[in-house]
């Protein structure tokens, strides 16, 4: 049994992380950390499979909290490439609803298990949308290959550092990343009446 | 087999009484087919479940001659269970046209009729009669298992009414789209 796990593995993150902090959401009541900068994720996984035994990445996944967006009479570019460097698409705007707060951010997501002690911990981390690029954790976690291609394929975040960062869920040729709040669909071949 | 079954009608027509011996070999080769309907069972999602549950001992598939295949060379019968979706739909082409005819299809589910619940969403192919043509349509979200055997029961009646004078198909091979024009010679 380690005896770090469980509250000593959030104190002990908490320390080595600059500016990491206890995350407001939590998810359901498992411990969550909310990272600072996409720097920190590297050295935050690799102190988690390293020293506190959390040798297994459940999952890679984000939300888009752009919320209902109003494109402005603007159709189809609203799919945007983050791996060709073209001109940005013209600014979408959030159309602010009661409650929640909504913002152009993408909140990413990384799951941690610790499959002998039974425990998991969460780790958080905002970025903006037009510029959402972390380092992947490949090189940590042979799991996340997979996780990232399709965080990438849906969300349109950039893994610096992947070995084949390439679509997994959606064809070929379908345009976007479409759980980005903006993704326009274009007719394609099937679509055809 | 197949040359010879394509060349008969016009062998027996050349003969006095040779109506006779088409009729009943039409009616000899319709039973043959019709009891023993091998589908390529293709499980794509929900559906999927309702149909494995038609196989096992309950409902008991068996006993019309529906026996599952592993391979489109073996199969008779395409069942798409399930909601197709784009990235599928190249495969399921792919497959329709290595299965050896006389090949009929099934769409089982309301994916596969028409997209169903999923008929705005981005990835799904709204009704496999986009892509090939479909025998028999089989409603529900899931369907029952019963409502299956039913489908079964109709692609039967429908096989009973092939001949050898109109080639391998129970009606006119189409690209896509519903092959039953049930007035045909019902
Ligand atoms: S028709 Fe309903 S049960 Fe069948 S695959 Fe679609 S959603 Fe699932």
């Amino acid at each position: 049994m380690n005896p770090l796990a469980g509250a000593d593995a959030v104190a002990r993150l908490l320390a080595a992380v600059p500016k990491a902090e206890i995350a407001s959401s939590p998810v359901k009541d498992y411990p969550t950390i909310r990272l600072a900068a996409p720097a920190d994720l590297l050295l935050a996984a690799r102190l988690l499979k390293g020293d506190l035994g959390f040798m297994y990445l459940e999952m890679v996944t984000a939300v888009d909290w752009l919320g209902p967006v109003n494109l402005g009479g603007f159709v189809c570019g609203g799919n945007s490439n983050p791996l060709s460097r073209k001109p940005a698409a013209p600014p979408v705007s959030p159309v602010p609803g009661p409650g929640v707060s909504y913002r152009p951010m993408l909140d990413l997501l990384w799951s941690f298990g610790n499959l002998g002690e039974n425990r998991k911990i969460f780790l958080r981390l905002e970025l903006p949308r037009d510029r959402a690029e972390v380092p992947s954790l490949t090189s940590l976690f042979a799991a996340a290959d997979w996780q990232e291609r399709e965080a990438f394929d849906l969300f349109g975040i950039r893994f610096t550092g992947h070995p084949n960062l390439i679509k997994i869920l959606t064809p070929d040729f379908l345009q976007g990343h479409p759980l980005r709040k903006d993704y326009v669909h274009a007719k394609d071949r099937y679509d055809e009446e | 087999m197949g040359i010879i079954l394509d060349k008969f009608p016009l062998i027996a027509k050349a003969i006095p009484g040779g109506q006779v011996v088409l009729t009943s070999t039409d009616y000899i080769i319709d039973l043959g087919r019709k009891y023993s309907l091998w589908p390529l069972t293709f499980g794509l999602a929900c559906c999927a479940i309702e149909m494995m549950v038609a196989y096992a001992g309950r409902f008991d598939f068996d006993r019309f001659g529906v026996i599952p295949r592993p391979s489109p060379r073996q199969a008779d019968l395409l069942l798409i269970a399930g909601t197709v979706t784009k990235k599928m739909a190249a495969p399921i082409v792919d497959i329709y046209h290595q299965m050896p005819e006389p090949r009929f299809v099934m769409a089982m589910g309301s994916c596969a009729n028409c997209g169903g619940p999923f008929y705005d969403s981005y990835s799904v192919v709204k009704g496999i009669d986009r892509i090939i043509p479909v025998d028999v349509y089989i409603p529900g979200c899931p369907p029952r298992p019963e409502a299956l055997i039913y489908g079964v029961m109709e692609l039967q009646k429908k096989i009973m009414r092939m001949k050898l004078e109109r080639g391998g198909g129970a009606t006119v091979q189409a690209e896509k789209g519903s092959r039953d024009p049930a007035g045909e010679d019902a």
